[in-house]
């Protein structure tokens, strides 16, 4: 099955790349002026919308040129006309304003998350990649589960596991923050399952762990402790 | 916590290019039967003719390119959850990054760290939706607090 999909894929692609290389480039007459501010949310929208967004924006010109033209005109002839045109573009222009602002705002807001979830160290994503090589380099652990470990979150409707299931609560002052992911090693049928709890110090402003333990999917239900600071 | 009996890897990728496809071909259709009405002459007939021809020759290029796009993505993304043994929201980046690059490939390597470049962002972007939505619908069913220590050995 996948041979014959590559192969498949392969012939479409010389016939999709010579389609899709000037796509980029190529400026009027082609998709999408409009869905640029829905770049985030329709997935196939956003991809040709990004590529051709320059497109978009030039295809909207050539009308201002015209109405130069016309605007000239009106200044020779009466200047009750030229008000109310630039009444209208001034108009038009303030909606092309806004809807820039708001499509920033969006796309700012956005890069803020995906900033926040891959490098701040409280986020719930860096304290699974610790606690993960703290898994992978515990002897018993390995001794269990085989050399390369592999760890993962919940499962998503597409299959994705990205997401990894936590909870943060407030105790005494200080925030915690309570991880649970899967690891499954090179051995078949060992699952695994890891809790961690992490803390916040004051002092550093980092949260520290508290305690990462493992259950073991095995008949006798096996926990090994990798680290236990309460 | 195993609702399905196989790894979802391989198989996501035919399911990611399907779904491509179908999203260009459905998209465009749409968009090539508006845009080839409104190009044809006046007359009903002309213009539903002309909008379907508008469909024929150009919905399975976009369908095309798209799975393209969403195959050569998921393929990426697999690897690098193989190479790298666990799944993060970089591997989708790093993937998007990589299938922005690949298929400039026959623009000359400039062209290539722009589409790179491109694709990253779009995926970081994605990602970031993606993070928000879950976390947004996960804070619809409030909790409360853990209720005691875990047990211990």
């Amino acid at each position: 099955l996948p041979a014959a999909l590559g192969r498949g894929c392969l012939g479409r692609w010389l016939l999709a790349t010579r389609g899709w290389a000037p796509l980029g480039a190529r400026t009027p007459s082609c998709t999408c002026p409009r869905w640029q501010h829905q770049a985030p949310l329709l997935l196939g929208a956003a991809r040709q919308s990004f590529g051709t967004r320059a497109g978009g924006l030039k295809a909207a010109k050539p009308g201002d040129s015209s109405k130069d033209v016309s605007v000239q005109r009106a200044l020779n002839e009466e200047t009750l006309v030229s008000a109310a045109q630039k009444v209208k573009e001034a108009g038009r222009d303030f909606t092309y304003f806004i809807v820039v602002l708001v499509g920033i705002g969006v796309t700012g807001g956005l890069f803020y998350v995906i900033f926040k979830e891959l490098f701040s160290s409280s986020s719930p994503n860096k304290i699974y990649g610790d606690a993960l090589e703290k898994c992978r380099s515990h002897p018993e652990i390995i001794g269990v589960f085989g050399d390369s470990i592999k760890g993962y979150g919940e499962a998503t409707r597409r299959g994705r596991r990205q997401h990894v299931s936590h909870i943060e609560y407030v105790k005494d002052g200080l925030k915690h923050m309570r991880l649970k992911f899967y690891i499954e090693g090179t051995e078949s049928g060992k699952q695994g399952t890891v809790h961690v709890e992490v803390k916040e110090n004051l002092e550093t402003g980092r949260f520290e762990v508290r305690y990462i333990f493992v259950d073991v999917e095995t008949y006798p239900r096996r926990t090994i402790v990798i680290e236990d600071n309460r | 916590m195993e609702e399905y009996a196989r790894e979802p890897c391989p198989w996501r990728i035919v399911d990611d290019c399907g779904g491509a496809f179908t999203m260009g071909a459905i998209g465009g259709g749409i968009f090539q039967a508006i845009k080839g009405f409104r190009n044809s002459p006046v007359g009903v007939n002309h213009r539903l003719r002309g909008s379907l021809t508008a469909i024929k020759t150009r919905a399975p290029q976009l369908g095309g390119s798209f799975a393209v796009w969403g195959g050569l993505f998921s393929m990426i993304d697999c690897s690098m959850v193989r190479m790298r043994g666990k799944e993060d929201p970089w591997n989708s980046i790093t993937s998007g990054a990589l299938t922005g690059a690949i298929l400039a490939a026959r623009n000359g390597p400039v062209a290539m760290v722009g589409s790179a470049a491109m694709g990253g962002i779009l995926l970081a972007l994605i990602e970031g939706a993606g993070i928000l939505l879950t976390r947004f619908a996960s804070t619809q069913f409030p909790n409360g607090k853990e209720p005691a220590e875990d047990m211990s050995q």
